[in-house]
């Protein structure tokens, strides 16, 4: 696979990730410890895919520069 | 000598104006006046300085595609000022080569120019009416090869951010498309990489055809591709009624997005495309409104998971709050229940250890009486039974019994019990309470049995 691919599956898998966790924590069974964990890694998860939504992905730029 | 029968004399021999100028009078007279004539523009040309347009008219054969008629024609720039506009108003579709029309034409010869039409008028229904079955015979072709729907099919990237763009760099469009998507407000990061291709005339099926062989190579790199040129004036959209550049688009392996400026029905790369947009600058918006809708997903997603979370917490925090609330009442609660058992059983102590210490000694007391009792029972009886056993041994004994009168007679040593024991003339001893005496058998004499 090659790296951008990577790049956005992971941005796919990450909001896929996140509706699970919003899901899970919609159930109201999680655990209060768990719940903090699961928060945590959203939180991660909400950077990511910002990042990907609003940052210039250098690679990318230089690669398609590079192109021809 | 000839070959051909002939019936000229060759004192009526002409000149080739004169033979000409016969031709014409044959021609006015078998074909004069107006035709409404169907065939296809080739070598469309216009002549800027006069503003006439010449072309030919041809007809090809349906299945081979070979031409099978032609003729010259002409448009004088007083008809064609006219007609033009007209016709692409109507169509949407510039007046060029390849079209099918229907057209007044009146047949001319000139004895210098030869043989040509010249037009007077045009039906634009026609050309859209054939359009339209181009169109639908492409759609049916790539229906019936089962990839009409394969562009379409393609799921729309979450995030459209890397767009090879294929048009022609001097069409306005491009640049706007440009400006419109490097300077969206919210700042999302698009990467535009241009592949040129001529956006119109003859050429246009293949050079865009060829752009997305181009890109096909780094299909990886990019998330869409583009097909866009700028709008306004009326275009030539018959070169987006191609089989060949619908095939390919429908089987490119990114989704395809259509902004080639037209109001018009769609084109068939419309059909064919992943996503029909009408201007490069709808298709920027468009661009921009997907990755919204991501910002949006995420954004809803995070108020979701603060809103949630915030609620959990809150649950939580109102929980212990009343766990902390209802502690001292509870424990105050729980501390006198415990105290007053322990008081009430504290109370109790006294009178319950004496009442159990009297008890127990009156237990104690009556078994030491029955004890006293059984062993004085059991030494009076065993002491009467000694008194009895001594009474007994008493009588038993051989000197109370000699006392009473009893003898015992002993033969050398030993109690005699029988008189068969004895013969006569021997001696024996009877001892008696107070001595013995040693006697002599005199006879013997036994009780008979009975």
């Amino acid at each position: 696979m090659k790296p951008m691919e990577k790049n956005k599956e992971t941005y796919q898998k990450a909001v896929a990730r996140l509706r699970e966790i919003v899901t899970d924590i919609e159930r109201g069974d999680l655990d209060v410890d768990v719940l903090s964990e699961r928060v945590k890694e959203a939180a991660r998860l909400i950077k990511l895919c910002k990042e990907k939504l609003f940052q210039v992905d250098e690679e990318v730029k230089k690669i398609l520069e590079e192109l021809e | 000598m000839s070959l051909y029968p002939d019936n000229s004399t060759k004192e009526q021999t002409l000149t080739l104006r004169e033979l000409n100028l016969r031709v014409k009078s044959a021609i006015q007279a078998q074909v004069s006046g107006m035709y409404w004539l169907r065939a296809e523009t080739s070598d469309v040309r216009v002549n800027h300085a006069s503003g006439h347009c010449y072309l030919e008219f041809v007809e090809k054969n349906k299945q081979t595609g070979q031409i099978v008629a032609k003729a010259r024609a002409s448009i004088w720039a007083k008809t064609f000022a006219l007609l033009k506009p007209y016709f692409e108003r109507e169509t949407r579709q510039a007046f060029v080569s390849g079209l099918s029309v229907l057209v007044k034409v009146t047949v001319d010869f000139h004895e210098l120019y030869g043989f040509s039409l010249t037009v007077y008028d045009i039906d634009p229904s026609y050309t859209l009416g054939d359009m339209a079955r181009r169109r639908m015979e492409i759609v049916k072709q790539l229906n019936e090869e089962g990839i009409f729907t394969l562009n379409k099919e393609l799921p729309f990237p979450a995030i459209p951010q890397r767009i090879a763009v294929i048009t022609s760099p001097t069409a306005a469009g491009y640049e706007d498309f440009v400006n419109q998507l490097t300077n969206n407000k919210p700042g999302y990061p698009f990467q535009i990489k241009l592949f040129t291709a001529l956006m119109q005339g003859e050429k246009t099926e293949e050079s865009i055809i060829s752009a997305l062989d181009r890109i096909y190579g780094y299909a990886d790199y990019f998330d869409v591709v583009a097909i866009i040129r700028g709008g306004g004036s009326t275009s030539d959209l018959n070169c987006f009624d191609s089989y060949l550049l619908a095939a390919n688009c429908a089987q490119f392996p990114l989704p395809v997005i259509t902004g080639i400026g037209h109001e018009r029905d769609e084109t068939v790369l419309d059909m064919v495309a992943n996503t029909r947009m009408k201007t490069p600058t709808a298709v920027a918006e468009f661009l921009i409104g997907r990755m919204d809708l991501a910002a949006e997903a995420v954004e809803d997603l995070y108020q979701s998971l603060t809103t949630l979370v915030e609620k959990r917490l809150t649950e939580q925090k109102s929980l212990l709050q009343m766990l902390i609330s209802r502690l001292p009442i509870t424990v105050v609660n729980l501390l006198e229940k415990m105290r007053s058992q322990l008081l009430t059983l504290g109370g109790k102590l006294p009178t319950a250890s004496i009442l159990l210490v009297s008890t127990q000694k009156s237990i104690l007391n009556d078994r030491f009486r029955q004890l006293q009792q059984l062993s004085y029972t059991q030494l009076e009886k065993n002491r009467k039974f000694l008194q009895l056993t001594e009474q007994f041994v008493t009588l038993a004994s051989p000197e109370y019994i000699l006392k009473r009168g009893y003898s015992l007679m002993l033969k050398e040593g030993k109690i005699v019990k029988s008189v068969s024991s004895f013969s006569e003339g021997e001696t024996f001893i009877a001892r008696l309470a107070d001595g013995e005496v040693n006697a002599v058998v005199r006879f013997v004499t036994k009780k008979k049995n009975k």
